[in-house]
């Protein structure tokens, strides 16, 4: 039961959803499986925490991101680079964009819109359970509803991302399953995985879960905490 | 409630509401805009009011108009909207209104940059606006104690009928942690019908209460700041905040810093003490008033050797540990104010190169 993802994936959901390190963890596991992977960052409306900020440890990786030039790396104003277009046009064989927060951060699907209706794509909404706005069936499909009206596009499927960072514990992992199963149920959608913090995948009974696991090696992390090495992560588990 | 993940900012915005708090007017500005796109959404939930002003002068008016009157309420901002205030604020101190500001400091000066930043401190501690005033501000490390202080923040504007400020570099605006949030105090009584406009009949007394700041008596104006001094000398005497960090070693150097720059040199301190390097630190939880006592005492210790005041600012803390310590150690300084904060491995550096 593994996550066997190709083409163009989207990943939306609510602001601090965990999107971000959804796409890169996912961008690693799928490139150590040999498959080509392509990231774009898409986030206009977050200050902080990008996907840019991981671009050496991709690049390293063979993965690249797509991102604006660097002298507007830090600008107050949203930069969105043609090149995007252009990978869409000519996908890798797993093309990952990291939309920003909230309806407001799907709004620049819509903008490329007239690239991404040539393509088959799948668009993934990103819940966490742990944080407001989508600690409710309802709110997660409040949230689904702004994004789909914002984005002009269908969300395709969830992604359970159960956690509360280093408080996180298994019980909010086995909860969180089935809170986003629940959810995924409500939506008439698959719930395509679930993440698990990569330190606990030997901990946790993955018998217990109905979907594949992802396993998140933390990287957005504030300057006094090293990120998580990838190391562990590269195993799916039961695969 | 269990705990949830927030971002600094959203928690900010929670927490006012929390503390009873139902009006927020502000002027979106990067890197603490998420607090009105938060608040955009809550406030009606709870029939509070998010009001965007024109601009930040209009915004620091705005607060002043409502406070004046009796609500409670408050702002976030960040660095040059905070300038653009700051006139505002000195009329709000000047006519004793109890108000909050929020400043998620970004670079500066001018427009500077969007990433973290404690380059506001003088202007918050010493000053920003014109008048022998002085604001109370805390400046918190963690997402949680943002909560905490924005709670704590409006009970003691109306104590001191003063404006208080919360401090925060831009990292506390936007990294999510796990927060909790305290007991509600919504339904905690403010004092306002001792000084507020809010109407004789409203109170059912006949006093008339009157918020200016004009006093044109030259007696009159004098009487009236020292009226504030004895505030501030109040504050100096009951509102200090600190935490101590292996205070009780035999600490070669002792860091003071603030904020979330302390949390990187806590994780140095840590570091170092694994290889046998001892270093104390104080984080001023209120900056102002500084906490002098802790400083000057800590300065005493016979194995310290030197203070070092890191801070993402260039060097503006350290005239405020000088101060404390008088002369007796030599007070260094090391910082970065552009947008990348130190890391843990770059404080041990500095302090071994320094001790």
């Amino acid at each position: 039961m593994g996550i066997h993802l190709t083409g163009i994936v989207i990943l939306v959901g609510n602001y601090g959803s965990g999107k971000t390190e959804v796409a890169i963890n996912l961008a690693v596991m799928s490139k150590k499986a040999g498959t080509d992977v392509r990231v774009a960052d898409l986030d206009l409306v977050n200050p902080y925490f990008r996907t840019r900020e991981s671009k050496g440890v991709l690049a390293d990786m063979g993965i690249e991101v797509v991102l604006p030039p660097d002298e507007y790396m830090h600008a107050d104003l949203p930069i969105l680079t043609p090149a995007i277009a252009g990978m869409i046009r000519q996908p890798a064989s797993l093309t990952l964009l990291d939309a920003g927060g909230d309806d407001v951060g799907a709004t620049v699907l819509a903008a490329l819109a007239n690239v991404l209706d040539l393509k088959e794509v799948q668009m993934l909404q990103v819940i966490n359970p742990f944080r407001p706005n989508t600690d409710t069936i309802e709110g997660c499909l409040r949230i689904r509803d702004e994004i789909e009206t914002a984005s002009k596009r269908k969300i395709t499927g969830i992604v359970g991302n159960a956690n509360l960072i280093n408080e996180t514990t298994s019980d909010i992992i086995y909860q969180g399953h089935d809170f986003v199963n629940q959810a995924a149920y409500a939506s008439g959608l698959d719930l395509e995985f679930i993440t698990v913090p990569a330190d606990f995948i030997e901990q946790i009974d993955m018998t217990y879960f109905s979907c594949p696991i992802l396993p998140v090696a933390r990287q957005l992390v504030p300057p006094w905490i090293e990120p998580k090495s990838f190391v562990n992560s590269t195993q799916q588990p039961g695969s | 409630m269990g705990k949830i993940l927030m971002k600094g900012n959203e928690a900010i915005g929670e927490a006012a509401i929390r503390a009873g708090c139902l009006n927020y007017f502000a002027y979106p500005i990067t890197p603490q805009s998420e607090v009105a796109e938060y608040l955009a959404r809550r406030m009606p939930e709870v029939n509070g009011v998010f009001l965007q002003g024109e601009s930040e002068v209009a915004v620091g008016y705005m607060i002043f108009g409502a406070s004046a009157c009796g609500e409670r309420v408050f702002t976030t901002s960040s660095s040059p909207g905070v300038s653009l205030m700051s006139e505002a604020i000195s009329y709000i101190a000047g006519a004793q209104c109890p108000a909050v500001f929020v400043n998620i400091i970004r670079g500066g000066p001018g427009l500077g940059g969007i990433l973290p930043s404690q380059a506001d401190y003088f202007q918050a501690t010493k000053g920003g606006g014109h008048g022998d005033y002085r604001l109370l501000v805390m400046a918190p490390a963690s997402v949680q104690e943002a909560v905490e202080m924005v709670m704590k923040a409006f009970p003691l504007a109306e104590k001191y009928r003063n404006p208080v400020m919360i401090l925060g570099d831009g990292l506390i605006g936007q990294m999510m942690e796990p927060v909790e949030f305290p007991e509600d105090l919504r339904t905690e009584p403010s004092n306002k019908d001792e000084w507020a406009t809010n109407g004789m009949s409203t109170r059912g007394d006949d006093k008339q209460n009157l918020v200016k700041s004009l006093y044109l008596d030259p007696t009159a104006l004098n009487d009236h700041n020292l009226l504030l001094k004895s505030k501030y000398d109040q504050m100096k005497k009951e509102e200090v905040l600190y935490e101590p960090v292996n205070m009780d070693t035999d600490y070669k150097a002792l860091i003071v810093s603030y904020g979330t720059m302390s949390r990187v040199c806590k994780s140095a301190v840590a570091m170092l003490k694994e290889e046998g390097i001892e270093v104390g630190m104080i984080r001023p939880q209120t900056l102002f008033p500084f906490p002098e006592k802790a400083i000057a005492d800590a300065a005493e210790k016979s194995s310290c050797k030197i203070i070092l005041s890191i801070e993402m600012s260039m060097g503006q803390m350290v005239e405020d540990v000088e101060r404390c310590v008088k002369g007796k150690l030599p007070v260094s300084w090391y910082g970065k104010c552009g947008g990348d904060v130190p890391s843990p491995e770059e404080i041990m550096d500095v302090v071994k190169e320094r001790i």
